[in-house]
This record gives structure tokens, C-alpha cells and sequence, in this order.
């Protein structure tokens, strides 16, 4: 199952060299977005990350930074929804000039892209059957050779799972509905994903879904990612990043998106 | 051979020979219980999976993807399913013309005189064939999509078009924004349903009996003229059948496309799936949705295929 993501990865090392050597020909990415008057950025759909709301439309905490840094360079915002196996290869290809999609900062993704600074942390967190696998307190507890744990594919769980619970089975689904579903099922005993998705899961199903820790683990960072060998773009979405942190633009939006659910009633969610 | 000799001979044996008895119309008993059965398995699976499934089962935020009730404008308006699937329709119908064309060519290619053309036909059709379609679509794409496509400085010319221009645009394509992902997209999908084409093509032609161009060529038609008026008629007539079931085919094979992030049917079900968490409801809802089409499509290519059985 893991083709898909290895293709993605071909096709973008076969591309890369090239296309590499075409985007650093041409002007740094910022100006093609200053003269284009459109700021375009891939992103998947990852609740609270990017979700779709009850008019078809986008919302979530990337969106409002992409928004904002739009606004900041005075030019407008479109957001492009990407499938997440593909996203990297897009941004190679050209399709949009950043990722804003909540990505988070890895050594394998930097030889491909680079990185801004990150404009938000985040944690895993892990959300358990309540009824295969009771009673746990810590990730060790699900390392065993009976339990299945699941993630999505194409991001960095899998690896850290690995890592953590090396005797268990990891399995990978295309999104996180599909990964929840099987735990919901009973078919595994654990699903973990960026905070707080597993948490609004443990929420929505309390009698089949429970939550063994609060806090988050595996700390990461995510960045802007934006094609490589473009000093004058990385640089100034750098100090937008610092300036949107000291002004506490990124805080209060995080918040906003991560602590509270006031803005469940925008989404569709049953 | 000669028209009226052809339409006497079927009679001329008929009369040696009893008729096959003529299909029967109506189902009998028997038919009826196993329908019955089958129906009531059907129900018992549905009722297992969903005792299994420790799923609560809530339909109710799907429809307003479809279609929704905009405030300000007081008005129904489409929502994102319904836009994902005009792209599909768009994808199909562009998807199939263009495949007719290059798969036409082709064809022809696989059953020309030059080995030369034949051996680049053949490498085609093998080399599509035989390689899953995620693959292709992803090599294909990343490659159109960033060095070809943008030649064609799609964008620049529709900014310099007049908002009426611009309207028409967005109806055939879709959203303006996306045209050059949407066309990248569709010729990924053309050049695949080709190779598919071109094989329904070159079986039609071969399936003429050999005799028809010698007896053509011996009447002095130079070889084009036979194939245009001698083999292409009757090979055409011959290839409705499969071709109907290739754009059926097309119709689903459309959701591969989703893949690269055309915002086509599959595409826009995946999001409202995950921001919704309706993921049987979401999926089966639009299963439903594809069948119908492809149902329609079928019913309307068998009209067509009635059309063409009656006229030979």
C-alpha cells in the first residue's frame, strides 16, 4: 500500500533535478507572486489544519495564515487543495508557489524542499478502542506484537511509531477518516495523528474511543515549504514568520483553531 | 460480397433448420424465489455490516454538499459535490473525444502497411497497457503539468479574455483558476483511454474479412479509399459495442485523476469525507452518484447500439 507515496516519490526525483534547475533560473518565488497578484499554496484537508465548511468553502488555522501572509504581501490569496501524496511533487512541478499545510519540518522532506522557519508547534496524540485495548496510560503500553496501530500515509507517524512501538503493526490509510474508522471498527487498536484531531474523536464517540494520555508527544515544527535554491523567498517569509510571532498573530490563531471548537458549527461534522 | 446474397443466406438455412426458441420475456416461479433469497442475503449483509461497524450511522450532513441554501443571495446554489461532479462530466466528455482522436490514429497506426508505424503503434498500446494506470497518470502529469501545459500560456490568455469569454470558459472547464491543472489532467486521461481505443479500432478493422480489400483493390480503389469506404463503414459499425463500454469505463476511470488533484467528483468526496467524518455516507452516496451516470450513459449507448444493429 505504500506504492502510491513511493511513486509520488519518483516521479518528484526524477523531476526534481530538473525542474530545480528551471525554478532557480527564474525570479525568486515571491516576486512571481508580488507580480502575479496571487499568492497560491497547496494544502490537504486536515481537520482543524484545512477543512471544508458547510458552503463548500475552506477554513482552518492554514488558511488563516495563508490569508494573512497573502494580505501582508497585498496580493490575493488561493489556497489549492492537493492530495496530500502528491503535494511535494506539485510544489516541484510548480502548480503553487508554497505550501502552507501544515508540514511539518523533516530531514528526508528537506532534500527535497526547504523550509521556513516554523510558524507552529504541534504533538501526537493517540486515540484508543476502548474496548480491544482498555486501561493504557503511555505509548509503550501499545508496543506489543498483538496490536495495530494506524496512521496516515505520507506523514511522519509511521516513522515515529516505528520508533516508539517497533513490536506493534502499523498500518497506513490515504486519510485520517479512514484510519480513525478502522479503530472505531475494532479492526486496530490505536490511531494517532497531529493533536487535536484524536481528541475531537474520543469526543464524538465516547463509548468506543478514549484518549490514554492528554499530552502531546513527538513534538514537531511546521514550516512554509517552498522550492529549494530561492535565498530572497526563504528570506522574507523568515522575517514574516518572526513578525507574525511577536505580534502574536500565529498564537492567537493556533488558539483559536487547536483549544477551542467554536468553529465546529461552521463544519459539518456528525 | 453482394448485399442481397448476404440477406438471403440466413433465410435459406433457417429453412433446413427448426428456429432457436425465442428468449423468454417473463420471469417464472422459480426466478422469483431466487430473487427473493438473493434480495434477503443482500439485506442480511447490510445488517451484519452494520452491527459490526461500531458506526452511527447519520446522513444528514451530506446533502447540503450537494446543493445549499446560500443567505445571501436567497437561492439554492451548488456545493461542492455537484461541482466535483460537472468535472467529471467535463473530464468524460472531453476525455472521450479526445481519446476517440488519438485512439483512432492509433489504430489505424497498428494496422497500417509501414512497419515503422506499426512498431511505434505497438509500443503505445503495450507500454499503456501494461502499466497500472496510478503510475502513468503520475509520470504523465508531473511532466505535462510542468513542461508542457504552461507552454501553452493558458493562463495569460485567458486573463486577456472578455468576462463573457470568461463565463463560456468556466462552463466548458470549470473554474478559470484551475484550467491548466484541469487540462493537464484530461490529456493524462486521454492519452490512457487511447491506448484502449486503439485496440477496439485495430480489432474492429481486422475483424474485415481479408477477402474485402483484395476484392476492393482488384476493383483499382487505391488503399486509403478502401479503407475509407469499404472497411472503416462496416469496422465502425462493429466497434459501437465495445466503444459504449470503453466510455463507461471512462467514466470511472475518471476518478484516478483525483490522484493529481483534479477537483473532479472523487477529489471533492475524499474533503467532505475527512472535514466531515461521514466516510461510509460520503462514499456510498457518491457510488451512488457514479453508477447513475454510468447507468444513463449504458442505456443511452444501447439505444445507439439498436440504431446501428438496425441499419446494417
Amino acid at each position: 500500500m505504500q506504492r502510491r507515496t513511493f511513486i509520488a516519490a519518483a516521479a518528484a526525483t526524477l523531476g526534481a533535478p530538473a525542474l530545480a534547475r528551471a525554478q532557480a533560473s527564474g525570479a525568486p518565488a515571491i516576486e512571481q507572486v508580488r507580480q502575479r497578484g496571487v499568492l497560491r499554496a497547496g494544502l490537504s484537508t486536515f481537520v482543524p489544519w484545512a477543512m471544508r465548511d458547510r458552503q463548500g468553502g475552506l477554513i482552518g488555522f492554514e488558511l488563516d495564515v495563508g490569508n494573512r501572509l497573502a494580505q501582508d504581501l497585498g496580493v490575493r490569496y488561493e489556497p489549492q487543495p492537493t492530495q496530500w501524496d502528491g503535494i511535494i511533487p506539485a510544489l516541484l512541478a510548480g502548480r503553487f508557489d508554497f505550501i502552507i499545510g501544515g508540514m511539518s519540518i523533516t530531514a528526508p522532506r528537506l532534500e527535497q524542499v526547504d523550509f521556513s522557519e516554523h510558524y507552529s508547534t504541534s504533538g501526537l496524540l493517540m486515540v484508543a478502542n476502548s474496548r480491544i485495548a482498555p486501561n493504557h496510560t503511555k505509548v509503550a503500553d501499545f508496543d506489543r506484537p498483538d496490536y495495530t496501530l494506524t496512521c496516515r500515509r505520507g506523514t511522519t507517524v509511521a516513522g515515529v511509531l516505528g520508533r516508539l512501538a517497533p513490536k506493534a503493526t502499523v498500518r497506513q490509510f490515504d486519510d485520517d477518516a479512514q484510519a480513525e474508522q478502522e479503530v472505531l471498527n475494532g479492526r486496530a487498536h490505536a490511531w494517532v495523528a497531529s493533536a487535536p484531531r484524536p481528541m475531537f474523536s474520543a469526543l464524538n464517540h465516547p463509548t468506543a474511543m478514549y484518549v490514554p494520555f492528554k499530552e502531546p508527544f513527538e513534538p514537531q515544527r511546521e514550516g512554509i515549504a517552498l522550492r529549494k535554491n530561492d535565498p530572497t523567498t526563504l528570506a522574507a517569509l523568515n522575517e514574516w514568520v518572526r513578525a507574525r510571532h511577536a505580534d502574536g498573530f500565529l498564537k492567537a490563531r493556533r488558539a483559536y483553531w487547536f483549544e477551542t471548537r467554536e468553529w465546529a458549527s461552521q463544519v459539518a461534522q456528525g | 460480397m453482394d448485399r442481397e446474397a448476404a440477406r438471403r443466406l440466413p433465410a435459406a438455412r433457417a429453412m433446413t433448420r427448426p428456429p432457436p426458441p425465442a428468449p423468454r420475456k417473463r420471469l417464472g416461479k422459480l426466478d422469483w424465489i431466487l430473487l427473493v433469497l438473493a434480495c434477503a442475503a443482500a439485506a442480511w449483509f447490510a445488517w451484519r455490516v452494520s452491527q459490526l461497524n461500531n458506526y452511527r450511522w447519520n446522513w444528514a450532513p451530506v446533502p447540503q454538499f450537494f446543493l445549499r441554501w446560500d443567505e445571501t443571495s436567497q437561492s439554492w446554489v451548488a456545493n461542492v459535490l455537484l461541482h466535483g461532479l460537472f468535472n467529471t462530466i467535463r473530464l468524460t466528455i472531453f476525455g472521450m473525444v479526445l481519446a476517440t482522436a488519438i485512439g483512432f490514429g492509433i489504430g489505424l497506426m497498428r494496422t497500417a502497411r509501414d512497419p515503422f508505424l506499426r512498431l511505434v503503434g505497438r509500443s503505445y498500446v503495450e507500454l499503456m497497457r501494461n502499466t497500472p494506470p496510478l503510475v502513468i497518470i503520475f509520470v504523465l502529469y508531473f511532466f505535462l503539468s510542468s513542461q508542457i501545459v504552461p507552454q501553452l500560456g493558458l493562463e495569460a490568455r485567458i486573463a486577456a479574455l472578455s468576462p463573457e469569454a470568461r463565463a463560456t470558459l468556466q462552463f466548458l472547464f470549470g473554474d478559470p483558476r484551475l484550467i491548466e491543472n484541469f487540462v493537464a489532467g484530461l490529456l493524462c486521461l486521454a492519452l490512457f483511454e487511447a491506448a484502449y481505443i486503439a485496440e477496439i479500432v485495430r480489432a474492429g478493422i481486422e475483424s474485415i474479412p481479408r477477402g474485402q480489400w483484395e476484392a476492393a483493390a482488384s476493383m483499382g480503389l487505391p488503399r486509403r479509399h478502401v479503407l475509407a469506404r469499404v472497411i472503416l463503414p462496416q469496422a465502425i459499425a462493429r466497434t459501437v459495442p465495445p466503444m459504449c463500454n470503453q466510455f463507461v469505463s471512462l467514466v470511472k476511470d475518471s476518478s484516478i485523476v483525483s490522484l493529481v488533484s483534479i477537483q473532479e467528483l472523487t477529489f471533492m468526496a475524499t474533503d467532505v469525507a475527512v472535514s466531515t467524518t461521514r466516510i461510509y455516507e460520503v462514499w456510498i452516496t457518491v457510488a451512488v452518484v457514479y453508477f447513475a451516470v454510468c447507468f444513463m450513459l449504458s442505456l443511452a449507448f444501447g439505444r445507439l447500439e439498436r440504431s446501428y444493429a438496425a441499419r446494417r
